[in-house]
């Protein structure tokens, strides 16, 4: 069993531009998370939030700019690498795989567990023992985030908000040092998004890790973030924290759409 | 499923002791055509797990299963035989599936590239170039009149009719001998493909079908997967063209054509996707229909004779009519096939003994049934 102890190493993002057929995605994005803080991602649908995920996580390459989380450079990775490196990610719009809750948990170990083609096939011992132990990891985990009840159900009979669950659980499941959450509360209600709040608070001092979170709801933001970066149209706007962010002139402008003198033109 | 419900083991251990004497039963009391759609059946067995592992859990689309159970055929035909090293015929055998093995991996580079029905295009490619070798190149594959197999030999047993061998009274030919090796290679393959398919294997496979962005983020590195699922897949091919060439008894270049693939997608379809005994129960079908319906062509309507002139549908063709049929009937009706509709049928009977079904947990408000049903009278 290897549950991560020490500190999550410093993520940062230089100058990440990426561009697609012309359309510049991100344009020289830079900010940086500390260790073991929430840094939140915040902007316009459109703004680029999660082609920076993309990139993160090693879905997308940048054209230019660099990624490192500690020693190593993430952009030159593979996606599984980085996965290996400790980071996990959760999807906007949820990706989980057929079965039951317990095997998209089992899925999330993979990083983590050895037992490879030859030692499965032949149920060698090893294998079995490593199995079981990272069952009981998952269970665990399954519980923290309030999905013990449905651990062998299937996820496709599963509610929005507990199928946004199973994302979250199987992503803690790869014990990240990084956690990147793409809306983990969109589509919830006011009690479901609290509790999704209480276990990204209790994981973050729990397990001590950084999590960069994107998300529309900025009352969750507000209240979980301890730094913020405001994208819009591809570019770096804001740096801060919530409430410095709040009170940012170029905050407004991006979100509300006019600022004085696009008041004036008008 | 079922280790959700676990029995106790007493139970699941009988069952198992049952079953095992119900499959060693046959070459007792069967003559050698029916040991024949036995072996015939475990060997597409065998092969059909293989594919489902690589078509059903993997979702990659493959048409090229042909080829593969022809190098696992043809190699150990020519591994053991002369022209060739004349190698012992278990150790062909053995080289033989390795060799399979290697043909899949030396194609996952395309695999690797190609996806979809793509792929499945890609691999048709691969059956006309078995072909079109095992034609040609005479000195290996014997041309179009195939070679003659080299009977099995496993520590000076011999898997042929030439020593004498009386068990129980019963005179063991071939076909009982080989009806047992059948069965010790299926329940090889059952065992490792579970296996596979319920461990951290399985689970990278099943990702890379449903999602191969949230497999690559979860950490499962999908070239080596996608070609690793190639490589077991074509070992079980080759494990089952061994089977095949020992049942035969002579390899032909005919029978590994393209309908052989398109025959393997049709058992893994019937059965179920995905799973090891639908794949078992759609191999069984597809294999015995054809032989049954040949055997009693002459009883069936509407179906001629073998070898008759006079225009009807030959039992061969009757055989692929129906499980085409069936094929569509599956498509629509159960589209996770055989193995499905047991599962749910299995969750029925439990819900009406009283005990609650695995997922669904509203109570269901049935009809009151007599508690003992009357048999009904047989016409």
């Amino acid at each position: 069993m290897s549950v991560r102890t020490t500190a999550p190493p410093e993520l940062t993002v230089t100058g990440v531009t990426v561009r697609f057929a012309g359309l510049t995605a991100l344009d020289a994005v830079s900010f940086t998370v500390a260790p073991g803080t929430v840094h939140a991602l915040i902007g316009p649908n459109g703004a680029g939030k999660s082609t920076c995920f993309n990139v993160l996580s090693g879905l997308c390459r940048p054209a230019s700019g660099a990624v490192r989380l500690g020693g190593a450079e993430l952009t030159r990775l593979a996606p599984h690498r980085i996965a290996a490196l400790g980071v996990a990610r959760t999807f906007q719009n949820i990706v989980t795989t057929r079965g039951t809750v317990a095997d998209n948990l089992m899925l999330g170990r993979h990083a983590l567990s050895r037992a490879g083609f030859a030692a499965s096939a032949l149920r060698l011992p090893r294998a079995r023992r490593e199995q079981r132990a990272h069952l009981d990891r998952a269970r665990e985990i399954a519980r923290l985030v309030g999905l013990e009840a449905h651990f062998d159900s299937p996820v496709g009979l599963l509610s929005y908000g507990d199928r946004k669950r199973v994302e979250f659980a199987r992503a803690l499941c790869l014990e990240p040092r990084v956690l990147l959450l793409d809306e983990p509360v969109a589509g919830m209600n006011a009690a479901e998004r609290a509790a999704t709040a209480r276990v990204v608070d209790t994981v973050r001092a729990e397990l001590g890790l950084s999590v960069v979170l994107v998300e529309h709801d900025m009352g969750l933001v507000m209240r979980i973030a301890d730094e913020v970066t405001v994208l819009d149209f591809g570019r770096a706007v804001a740096h801060g924290t919530p409430d410095e962010v709040r009170r940012d002139p170029e905050v407004l402008r991006a979100y509300l759409g006019t600022g004085a003198e696009g008041e004036d033109a008008a | 499923m079922s280790e959700r419900f676990p029995r106790p083991r007493a139970v699941r251990l009988g069952r198992t002791l049952a079953l095992v004497a119900v499959l060693c039963a046959p070459p007792f009391y069967l003559d050698a055509f029916w040991l024949r759609i036995g072996l015939f059946s475990m060997a597409a067995a065998v092969g059909a797990v293989g594919l489902g592992l690589l078509s059903g859990t993997a979702g990659q689309l493959s048409l090229g299963h042909a080829f593969f159970l022809a190098v696992g055929a043809y190699g150990y035909v020519w591994l053991a035989g002369e022209p060739g090293p004349g190698l012992p015929t278990a150790l062909a055998a053995v080289l033989a599936v390795l060799l399979a093995g290697a043909a899949g991996g030396l194609f996952s580079p395309v695999a690797g590239r190609v996806r979809g029905i793509y792929l499945g295009v890609a691999t048709l490619a691969l059956v006309f170039l078995g072909n079109h070798v095992l034609l040609t190149a005479d000195s290996v594959t014997g041309g179009f009149n195939g070679r003659s197999v080299a009977p099995l030999e496993i520590g000076g047993f011999s898997f042929s009719s030439e020593s004498e061998l009386t068990v129980l009274g019963v005179p063991f030919a071939a076909e009982e001998r080989l009806w047992y090796l059948g069965l010790a290679l299926f329940a090889l393959t059952w065992f490792t493909a579970r296996g596979l398919l319920r461990g951290r294997p399985g689970r990278a496979l099943a990702a890379l079908r449903d999602s191969e962005t949230a497999a690559a983020v979860m950490g499962v590195d999908v070239a080596r997967h996608r070609s690793a699922a190639f490589v077991v897949s074509s070992m079980y091919a080759g494990l089952a063209g061994v089977m095949l060439a020992l049942a035969f008894r002579r390899v032909v270049p005919d029978y590994f054509g393209l309908v052989l693939s398109v025959d393997y997608l049709a058992m893994i379809v019937i059965g179920g996707l995905g799973s090891v005994a639908g794949a078992t129960a759609g191999a069984v079908f597809v294999t015995a229909l054809p032989l049954l319906m040949t055997r009693y062509a002459d009883q069936l309507p509407l179906v001629a004779a073998p070898g008759s002139t006079d225009g009807g549908v030959g039992p061969t063709e009757a055989a692929r009519y129906l499980y085409g049929a069936l094929i569509v009937l599956v498509l629509l009706f159960a589209p996770d096939g055989l193995h499905g509709l047991v599962r749910r049928a299995r969750a029925r009977l439990r819900e009406r003994r009283g005990g609650s079904p695995p997922t669904d947990t509203t109570p269901r408000h049935d009809p009151p049934r007599p508690a003992v049903r009357a048999k009904e009278p047989t016409p």
